[in-house]
């Protein structure tokens, strides 16, 4: 039977290659024409433990991942049970292993699902050089309808620095497992795109969120790794260094928030990267940045928290210490990007909004955007025009003030070298002169200053994602934010597909909020859905203390790092329409 | 790198002299008023205002000086070259001598001790040089010198016994950050 | 040899703040060797930045004509550094206390030393937190009873940051007291003037919470060595000194300054995106 999508997962462990496999099969499926998303899981060994690969492709682009998996291909069962909460089947699914490994454990079998076998090892053990990867990806190939010639490209390609023989024993392998997937039950198939509809991307999240600072003008970047953020920092310094910028690597998170105010303060955009450990260090620097008014970005690649919690997976828990970490009153931006795709646009947004406002800038991605790879449209580009207002050279007498309080509240930026405009920027409160001041009218003004300066910008259509469903919005709102916006849509677009009528909004301005265009978007509602992956329901304790919400809201909210599936949030939707 | 000392003997030319002069009373005016400006920041005003005299007439004595001055090439001497025995110019007060609570009659003492090692300089010039411009000036310049270590000797007559006094202070010291 | 262009005067370097130190306070006489230094160097103020964290001696930005940045305890030589890095153009000068650089700022000075950026680190040592009343700082005495915080003193051996900024990497270490600002001017210079990480101690006495350091000005004396650029031979020299060796440079490297490139090697932003293109 041909569908619009297909989910499966690839597990195995020991040096299987179950992420090689799942990247072949990736860009294989890129090749045919299909869209695709592609997740990892695995367990705490940096290399050969237990590992699992996601899949999902379609013939449109994809939104989220799926409420279960059609196919699990075994290579081994070793210890795969750690994967069984993130590998949800249906009595349709299927499961197909080595018999030489034994029974399926019974771990995956809750929901009953159809179970085969294939053997794997056996099949390679025949093949000179012949790996069981290679086989699964072959009879993977047959069930779900993707085209041989499609496989060939890639391994050509993948194994060229080896030679055609290993080019041979691979494609042997993987056209035996082709022909034994004959024997097996029936998956959804896809059809093959004849033509190329659009251009497309082959792009991870924190790549995305990578390019995205750059086409905003940052030029240079500290660094300090950490799960799962580093990837940005490492696609930033090979890139940096072609485009002109500089990547430093620091000692701490401490020294990179410090030294990208040093950076920007100098007149060069700058960022770092950090998960929810990092953001933590960095939060005093953040509010010297507020108060000395220095435009930075730092990106969050949220992890699973608190404290060191579970960095390999996703979690949408540090809005709290995004919005409100910093001590005093310190209004900054906060913005979220809520997909692969937006990590581009957001993270470009954050440094134009950052270097107009002179302030920094948080974005939150998360490690499931981050660390999943989509063959996505290509993203639209974007150019935008505000920039930093540094102060001309010095007229004659005035002395210039760099905090000088004015209507907009974005006081002219001296950059270092510029004669006659000579001042000391200061985490201290100061008068507009930035000499420091303990006086009652000075922090009254410049509080107003910086208040004024993020609540008078005009943020435009960016605030928020809005989708409706094709019969309008009707009285149902869905609220959002993050990587829980891409089930969330994928539900309503089953809902509309049953006719029925709701809006969604996904937030992508965190802070400062936006009452007013909210309060526009949710006119005519009369009940609203609040999702987020948080234990605690932060955004929906944010939504209540600074948004007129409808009559009826009702909070679904978990912690990470298990997803919401479109699925449960369509029954939340439909227990309404009744 | 070491400062050797010296006893003027290498002022030898009126541009040498008049350079050395110009950075003494530059040095010394500007000292009496960060002393002054201290002073005033620490609400101590009757020693405050000891040193904004004294400012201002160093300031005086510049100007005059800087006339003189005027289309005469000045050699330049960084701060560690000139030829006086002590660390900075003799007239200058050490910022590490001076305290808030620092009363009027040791201010007077203080200045008055540099005001006479400035005396001492523009002596031991006129006594070494062989020039015999170089001598006269040097001379003059000691006689101004001496006038202040004049007006600084009837202040210390003047002093009352509550100019003696180093001030006191009840109140601890306060954290800031 | 071109003649140098002298547009400044030392004072050129001030503004207008009245500084807020108690007077006797040695960071006086630091702010006058760093205009004074200045003014030799002829580097105009627009072209010259000070960084400092928190702390008495951190307030030095504000009372200069030049570009400052007054951040967080202990984070000034990460914000020089990123500073610097950007803006290779710039003279950056570094100013703290020994709380600020050793204590909080402890790490960030050992891979300032290692990272060996084109900066200068000048650190007023007056072995106190004076900023907050007075406890003892990483170079206080072991035995110094004078804060409430640590009244039998703290039995801990003192920071030694000139032995440790030579083992971490500095390129310059020298050490000036401030009872001879001409002679802190002149190593400032140098300083400056010499690639890479310079470091200057400057033994700087706490008038208020330290006045048993007016004793200062008697203990010290000249070093009687040489410069030298043997690290072994500076390791040995630093480590059995008594704290009170003033008025030289004791060492001087020649490693390269870190200093990596800003200039495009290839390519642009849509090369770099003709690689996610199918």
């Amino acid at each position: 039977m041909t569908t619009h999508s297909v989910s499966l997962v690839i597990a195995g462990s020991g040096g299987a290659g179950v992420v090689t496999a799942g990247s072949l099969l990736l860009n294989a499926a890129a090749k045919t024409g299909w869209y695709a998303l592609m997740s990892r899981s695995s367990g705490p060994q940096i290399r050969g433990g237990e590992a699992a690969t996601m899949l999902r492709f379609a013939t449109r682009p994809i939104l989220s991942q799926d409420d279960s998996f059609h196919l699990l291909m075994a290579i081994d069962w070793d210890n795969i049970g750690r994967f069984s909460a993130e590998i949800p089947f249906t009595g349709n699914s299927l499961i197909v292993g080595d018999p030489a490994h034994g029974p399926c454990p019974a771990a995956l079998l809750a929901a009953q699902p159809r179970q085969a076998t294939l053997a794997l090892a056996d099949i390679a053990e025949k093949i000179e050089g012949g790996r069981p990867n290679m086989v699964a990806l072959g009879a993977i190939a047959a069930m779900i309808g993707l085209p041989p010639q499609a496989m060939q490209a890639v391994v050509e390609q993948y194994l060229q620095r080896k030679g055609p023989a290993a080019i041979d024993a691979s494609m042997a392998a993987f056209h035996a497992g082709f022909a034994a997937a004959a024997d097996l039950p029936a998956i959804p198939k896809l059809p093959a795109i004849a033509a190329e509809k659009e251009p497309r991307w082959s792009i991870t999240g924190n790549e995305a969120t990578g390019l995205g600072i750059l086409r905003g003008g940052v030029r240079f970047v500290a660094a300090y790794p950490i799960t799962p953020a580093t990837e940005i920092l490492e696609w930033l310094a090979p890139s940096l260094a072609k485009v002109g910028g500089v990547l430093v690597q620091a000692e701490d998170e401490l020294s990179s928030i410090n030294q990208i105010i040093g950076a920007s303060y100098g007149g060069v955009p700058a960022m770092t990267a950090t998960s929810g450990p990092g953001l933590s260090l960095m939060v005093e620097a953040l509010g010297l940045a507020v108060a000395a008014e220095v435009p930075i970005v730092v990106v969050d690649a949220m992890r699973v928290g608190p404290s060191t919690g579970i960095a390999t997976k996703s979690e949408q828990s540090d809005l709290n210490i995004a919005v409100y970490g910093m001590h005093g009153d310190a209004p900054h931006i906060v913005v979220a990007a809520n997909s692969v795709a937006d990590c581009l646009f957001t993270s470009q947004w954050a440094v134009h909004l950052a270097e107009s406002m002179q302030t920094p800038a948080i974005v939150l991605t998360d490690q499931s955007m981050g660390q999943s790879r989509a063959i996505l449209p290509r993203p639209t580009p974007f150019t935008f025009s505000g920039q930093r207002i540094t102060a001309p050279a010095a007229g004659e007498g005035e002395r210039y003030q760099r905090y000088a309080v004015n209507g907009s509240g974005i006081s002219p930026m001296a950059i270092p070298g510029t004669p006659g405009l000579a001042h000391t920027a200061d985490g201290l409160e100061h008068n507009p002169f930035g000499t420091p001041s303990s006086q009652a009218s000075d922090h009254q003004a410049q509080l107003d200053k910086r208040s004024r300066k993020l609540t008078q910008f005009n943020y435009g259509d960016h605030w928020a994602d809005i989708v409706d469903t094709d019969a309008g919005p009707g009285d149902i709102a869905i609220i959002t934010w993050g990587s829980s916006t891409g089930p969330a849509l994928e539900a309503l677009q089953r809902f509309s597909a049953t006719g029925g009528k709701a809006r969604l909004i996904s937030l992508r301005l965190i802070a400062p909020v936006q009452p007013d265009r909210m309060a526009a978007a949710l006119a005519g509602t009369t009940r609203a859905l609040v999702i987020e992956q948080s234990h605690s329901g932060q955004f929906y304790r944010m939504l209540r203390a600074f948004y007129d919400l409808p009559r009826e809201t009702r909070s679904l909210h978990q912690a990470g790092p298990l997803a919401f599936g479109p699925g449960r949030i369509l029954e939340q939707l439909n227990s309404w329409s009744v | 790198m070491n400062k050797t000392p010296t006893d003027g003997t290498e002022v030898q030319t009126v541009p040498q002299l008049l350079a050395h002069a110009l950075a003494m009373e530059t040095e010394a005016s500007e000292r009496y008023g960060e002393l002054a400006d201290q002073m005033e920041m620490h609400r101590k005003t009757a020693v405050a205002t000891l040193f904004r005299r004294l400012e201002v007439a160093e300031k005086q004595h510049l100007a005059d000086l800087t006339a003189l001055c005027k289309g005469v090439e000045l050699p330049h001497y960084a701060p560690w070259d000139f030829k006086w025995r002590s660390k900075e110019c003799p007239e200058t007060i050490d910022l590490g001598r001076v305290h808030y609570q620092l009363s009027v009659r040791d201010a007077v003492l203080l200045a008055l001790e540099h005001e006479r090692r400035a005396t001492q300089f523009y002596t031991d010039v006129a006594n070494s040089a062989h020039a015999p411009e170089v001598i006269a000036l040097a001379r003059q310049f000691a006689q101004e010198e001496r006038e202040h270590s004049a007006w600084l000797e009837s202040c210390l007559a003047e002093c009352s016994a509550a100019d003696s006094k180093a001030s006191e202070d009840p109140d601890p010291p306060l954290s800031q950050e | 040899m071109q003649a140098v262009v002298r547009n400044y005067k030392a004072k050129d370097y001030k503004s207008e703040v009245k500084p807020i130190w108690c007077p006797g306070c040695g960071d006086y006489t630091v702010l006058n060797a760093i205009t004074r230094a200045l003014a030799e160097l002829a580097v105009p103020p627009h072209e010259v930045a000070i960084i400092s964290g928190i702390g008495c001696s951190s307030r030095i930005p504000a009372y200069t004509s030049v570009y400052g940045f007054h951040g967080v305890h202990g984070r000034a030589l990460p914000v020089a550094t990123g500073l610097k890095l950007a803006r290779p153009d710039l003279t950056v000068l570094v100013t703290g206390g020994d709380g600020d650089g050793f204590s909080i700022g402890g790490n960030h000075f050992l891979h300032a030393c290692r990272r060996n950026v084109d900066l200068t680190y000048i650190v007023m040592d007056n072995q106190v937190y004076g900023m907050t009343k007075g406890q003892a700082s990483p170079t206080t005495a072991p035995d110094w009873e004078g804060s409430k915080l640590t009244p039998e003193g703290t039995g801990i051996n003192p920071f030694q940051p000139l032995v440790i900024g030579l083992a971490s990497g500095a390129n310059f270490i020298a050490r000036v007291s401030s009872s001879d600002p001409v002679n802190m001017a002149q190593i400032i210079v140098e300083a400056v003037r010499h690639p890479g990480f310079s470091l200057v101690q400057v033994l700087s006495p706490c008038v208020t919470f330290r006045p048993d350091q007016a004793v200062w000005r008697d203990f010290v004396r000249t070093a009687e060595v040489d410069c030298t650029d043997d690290a072994a031979r500076a390791a040995r020299r630093l480590m059995t000194d008594d704290g009170f060796n003033v008025g030289k440079v004791l060492f001087k490297g020649s490693r390269a300054p870190y200093r990596p490139e800003f200039e495009p090697s290839s390519g642009s932003i849509a090369d770099l995106e003709s690689r996610f293109m199918l």
